[in-house]
């Protein structure tokens, strides 16, 4: 009887604490279902939208987001470099490459919980594609790191991990299904501060 | 000592059934979804600043730092939605969301003439119902037919730089959401 008992309380405990555990992991995760990856940067186009699969949906519920519509852009999110180190703040970075055709972007580096990273001073912690300088070739080099830097900077501050966010809005990337085929810019590390 | 292994091994079949239904009714009862967040800052047809205008926590995480952002909440079952903002900004998106969250309609400023933000939310019940005699305040505006009953509307303004935060600003301020 005490055994019958006790295996019960075993079926019950995997059961409810494995079945929490596994939803809570997948959907903390960033590598989920829907996700397309263009080199370091991931992107979940069907997030938000009525095809999206239960993990988005809930993912989309527990954090209480507003997708961009299809009509209105795409975001990219990037955790690694192109080493496959994770990115941190007390670390310099260079981004660089092509960028995909649209009306413009942004670029901005947030914390784990999403907030954005910012210089501390009156710069602004995200930059856009009409104040970037471009190479001769339409592609963009900008450096992310503390300390600044000529041409393009995106200022940083603090330390600990963090994630670059580069949208794209008004874009062909986010209305087709082309989106495997685009290329994004490299992230490359440059240094860290000891 | 097998009765334990057959124990484990139903416990992981459960893990599994739990998994599927709290993954499907998680967007049910979540108190911290977007509609949820909006229904504590503002009413029905009201339109409420959902950006960090003083640098405080957004209320719903739609769009990044050079973004302004408001959105309203509408019920169709009580007739049209409609939308006005007057003024120039350098982009605009409005995004359509229904209850759950998810992104049933979007368009950007490139998808009327001049630019301008004038547009009416309907089920094509009452589409039909307009088009018998379209109201004089309608004459200029976009249709757009939903097939929901309440959502939300969420339209998002650029602000290329720190000069355009007072034109963007009260853009947003002036969106009028109005039931018809």
């Amino acid at each position: 009887m005490l055994k019958t008992a006790f295996l019960t309380f075993v079926v019950l405990c995997i059961s409810i604490v494995g079945g929490g555990a596994s939803v809570w992991y997948t959907l903390k995760a960033n590598e989920s279902v829907g996700a397309v990856t263009i080199g370091e940067w991931t992107a979940f186009p069907l997030m938000g939208t009525l095809d999206a699969d239960p993990y988005s949906r809930a993912r989309v519920a527990r954090e209480g987001l507003l997708t961009l519509g299809r009509a209105e852009g795409l975001s990219f999110s990037a955790q690694r470099d192109s080493d496959g180190g994770a990115l941190r703040r007390e670390c310099s970075y260079r981004i660089e490459g092509p960028v995909p055709s649209a009306r413009f972007w942004t670029l901005y580096a947030a914390d784990p919980a999403g907030a954005v990273i910012s210089a501390g001073t009156r710069r602004s912690g995200a930059l856009h594609s009409y104040q970037v300088l471009r190479l001769a070739d339409n592609s963009v080099s900008i450096a992310a790191g503390a300390h600044p830097a000529p041409g393009n900077w995106l200022a940083l501050s603090g330390t600990g991990p963090m994630t670059l966010v580069l949208t794209f809005f008004d874009t062909p990337i986010a209305s087709s299904t082309g989106a495997s085929d685009v290329v994004l810019p490299s992230i490359v590390k440059v240094g860290c501060d000891a | 000592m097998l009765r334990l292994f057959y124990a484990c091994l139903i416990g992981l079949v459960g893990a599994g059934i739990v998994h599927i239904a709290v993954l499907l009714l998680l967007p049910q009862f979540s108190e911290r979804d977007a509609w949820s967040s909006l229904a504590e800052a503002g009413d029905f047809y009201k339109a409420v600043r959902i950006d960090a205008a003083d640098g405080s926590p957004p209320i719903v995480k739609a769009a990044g730092p050079l973004f302004h952002a408001s959105a309203c909440r509408f019920d169709l079952t009580n007739g049209p939605v409609h939308l006005r903002a007057p003024g120039t900004v350098p982009f605009w998106s409005v995004s359509i969301y229904n209850r759950a969250g998810q992104n049933v309609y979007s368009f950007n400023d490139r998808a009327t003439d001049r630019g301008a933000l004038d547009f009416v939310v309907l089920t094509s019940d009452q589409m039909i119902e307009v088009r018998k005699a379209v109201p004089e305040s309608f004459q200029k505006a976009i249709f757009v037919q939903v097939p929901i009953g309440e959502g939300i509307v969420l339209v998002r303004s650029f602000v290329p730089d720190p000069t355009w935060e007072e034109a963007t600003s009260e853009f947003l301020a002036r969106l009028a959401c109005t039931e018809e």
